[in-house]
């Protein structure tokens, strides 16, 4: 496992050298973004804005770090990000901000509290592209639309053929394995969980193992704890601070897991975003529900 | 304290000060000389687009809104003869969340959908509440502070209505309809600030047309009788213009509270007492307020922007509490 992620990011760091050294310059186009609304590719933006963490790690992945004026307050990652100046929210963004620094692309999550800001943005004649991948199946996509957005669309299929290898891998390994069920634990008063409908959903599968609320349409729901007990779930994944609310909270022990003592941490930083470390994810937690079966 | 003429003056200058304070700052750092070019369309292009696009319709909407939600106050603490009375007591703010709730959850939160939804939202719930408050009075006649209760009673059933459709609620439609019910004017347009103006001549010019039977009305009903007016169905009419003027202020900037209950307060302090001049120092004062808090809103934490009805509380409650100190 761990032999394959390593070869998988040289494989990766290899193309990029090779697709760095081919200048392809596509004819002027445009694509439709996730708002449905017309946005001009295959030029190279000198100046852009990118307002969702998920989208700031594809463009840093994509070499376009260097070209970043604006990020929202809470793309963190790579640490080079923290570098670039913050505009504020993601989420109803502030239009003003954004537009003092200038930028000649705006990237935004297409989510409906975004669609006034995404119009102010074109009304002043920003080139904007609304991208909204909140499934492993859309990662393809929403790279591929960035890559051919920021003119490079050579690294973006790089990135998503080595993400998407990744993911097959783990899959591929996961199989013949028994699948253990998870409660994937988000939020603790009320008890929020991931439904079916989000990319978590999909890595827990992929890491071989069973939501045992998978059939909550939507991308998370407020459970009860009763019916967390009744469910049974074999492993329980937290963050820091769920892990230390559910091992400091009595009521919680009315779950076998918490009993049993399988609280396992995850780091949320990485398997929280439908983004570059999709794979890194799937194999986090591959490990964590099939250890010692994964090397 | 007396009312003088030139506390009109006083009061137009604080609103065109505070007005061009709005327009001259903001989150980005324009110089006053490229404010005052873009304002004439002329410099840099970004600059002509803050200014003209995002300060300028955002300063004259959050004007309106402060404007509408103080006549709609000071006329129902008027005609409903209580100093508690205020346009989202009437089931107002309820009934237009509800409608912006409702198109959240159907997923078309379009700019002119909302707008739309949470008006009728608001005037289905003004009209509830007068069928509440006659079928409270069982067809003898109607006591004015029931339509207060009958408002109160609509907007607890709206509220309930909101929450359960929250809670089973997709999370991307809950942030929308959450930050659309702390109220901003981050969203002004042109369209809707023409909209709202529209709305606020139309109905601010009948409360004052009206403003004689307010006065009559806030003197009790039995007095009103006295003097040869109905007050039922004058109480009535002012219920509703008031209700209509505050759910065009809703659906063009959210709920925006604690305006329309103080500001009527504010211009009764000023010595303001005739309803005609009442309602409109309420309406310049509320216009005042409401520039100033949300220029605060957008200004203190940027690029972060900060809820508009939190800020309009906290500039609020120290001014009203000075004011009642001196009063006492």
């Amino acid at each position: 496992m761990y032999f394959i992620r390593r070869l998988s990011l040289v494989a990766l760091a290899f193309a990029f050298t090779v697709a760095g050294c081919k200048k392809a310059e596509a004819p002027r186009a445009a694509a439709t973004d996730d708002f449905g609304d017309s946005v001009r590719i295959g030029a190279a933006p000198s100046r852009i804005v990118s307002l969702s963490p998920a989208t700031t790690e594809i463009l840093f992945t994509l070499g376009a770090g260097p070209r970043l004026v604006g990020r929202t307050k809470y793309d963190l990652w790579p640490d080079s990000a923290k570098l670039v100046p913050s505009v504020g929210d993601g989420l109803r963004p502030n239009v003003e901000a954004v537009l003092a620094v200038h930028p000649d692309l705006v990237v935004i999550y297409a989510s409906q509290d975004n669609r006034p800001a995404a119009t102010r943005l074109r009304a002043a004649g920003v080139n904007t592209l609304a991208l909204r991948g909140d499934r492993i199946s859309e990662f393809r996509r929403v790279v591929q639309l960035l890559g051919a957005t920021i003119g490079d669309t050579a690294r973006a299929k790089i990135l998503a053929d080595s993400v998407y290898h990744t993911l097959d891998s783990v899959l591929a390994a996961t199989r013949p394995l028994p699948k253990p069920t998870v409660f994937w634990h988000v939020w603790d008063a009320p008890v929020i969980t991931i439904g079916g409908g989000s990319f978590m959903n999909d890595l827990v599968d992929i890491a071989g193992g069973r939501n045992v609320y998978a059939d909550i349409k939507a991308p998370s729901g407020t459970v009860s704890l009763e019916d967390v007990s009744r469910r049974d779930p074999d492993i329980i994944l937290a963050g820091p601070d769920g892990k230390h609310q559910i091992e400091s909270d009595a009521r919680w022990r009315i779950v076998r897991a918490v009993r049993e003592g399988r609280i396992f941490l995850v780091d949320t930083g990485v398997v929280a975003r439908p983004s570059v470390r999709l794979g890194e994810a799937a194999v986090l937690i591959a490990k964590l529900l099939h250890p010692g079966t994964l090397h | 304290m007396r009312f003088r003429g030139w506390y009109w003056l006083l009061l137009i200058a604080s609103l065109l000060i505070v007005a061009t304070i709005g327009i001259a700052y903001g989150a980005a750092s324009v110089s006053l000389g490229g404010v005052f070019a873009a304002l004439h369309g002329s410099g840099d292009p970004t600059s002509i687009a803050i200014v003209r696009d995002l300060r300028l319709p955002r300063v004259v909407l959050g004007a309106l809104v402060g404007a509408g939600l103080g006549a709609s106050g000071a006329a129902l603490q008027g005609s409903l003869r209580n100093p508690l009375a205020e346009p989202y007591l009437l089931g107002v703010s309820g009934g237009a969340a509800v409608g912006a709730v409702i198109v959240f959850a159907l997923g078309f939160s379009s700019d002119g959908a909302v707008t739309v939804a949470a008006f009728v939202g608001s005037v289905a719930a003004v009209i509830l509440a007068l069928a509440v408050s006659r079928v409270g009075a069982r067809g003898s006649r109607v006591d004015l502070r029931t339509l207060l209760v009958a408002g109160v009673i609509v907007g607890a059933f709206a509220n309930a209505t909101i929450m359960v459709a929250l809670a089973s609620a997709e999370p991307n439609t809950v942030r929308g309809a959450l930050f659309w019910m702390m109220g901003s004017a981050a969203d002004a347009t042109w369209p809707r600030v023409i909209w709202l103006a529209l709305s606020i001549a139309i109905a601010g010019g009948a409360l004052i047309y009206w403003a004689r039977e307010i006065d009559v009305l806030a003197l009790g009903e039995e007095t009103a009788a006295s003097l040869g007016i109905d007050a039922e169905r004058s109480g009535r009419r002012i219920f509703l213009i008031a209700a209509l003027l505050a759910a065009a202020t809703v659906a063009a900037a959210g709920l925006i509270g604690f305006v329309g209950l103080v500001v009527p307060h504010m211009a009764r302090r000023l010595g303001l007492r005739a309803h005609r001049q009442l309602v409109l120092g309420a309406a310049l004062i509320g216009a005042t307020l409401v520039i100033a808090a949300d220029l605060a809103a957008r200004t203190v934490a940027a690029p972060t922007e900060l809820p508009l009805g939190a800020i309009t509380a906290l500039l609020g409650v120290p001014f009203f509490l000075v004011q009642l100190r001196r009063a006492t």
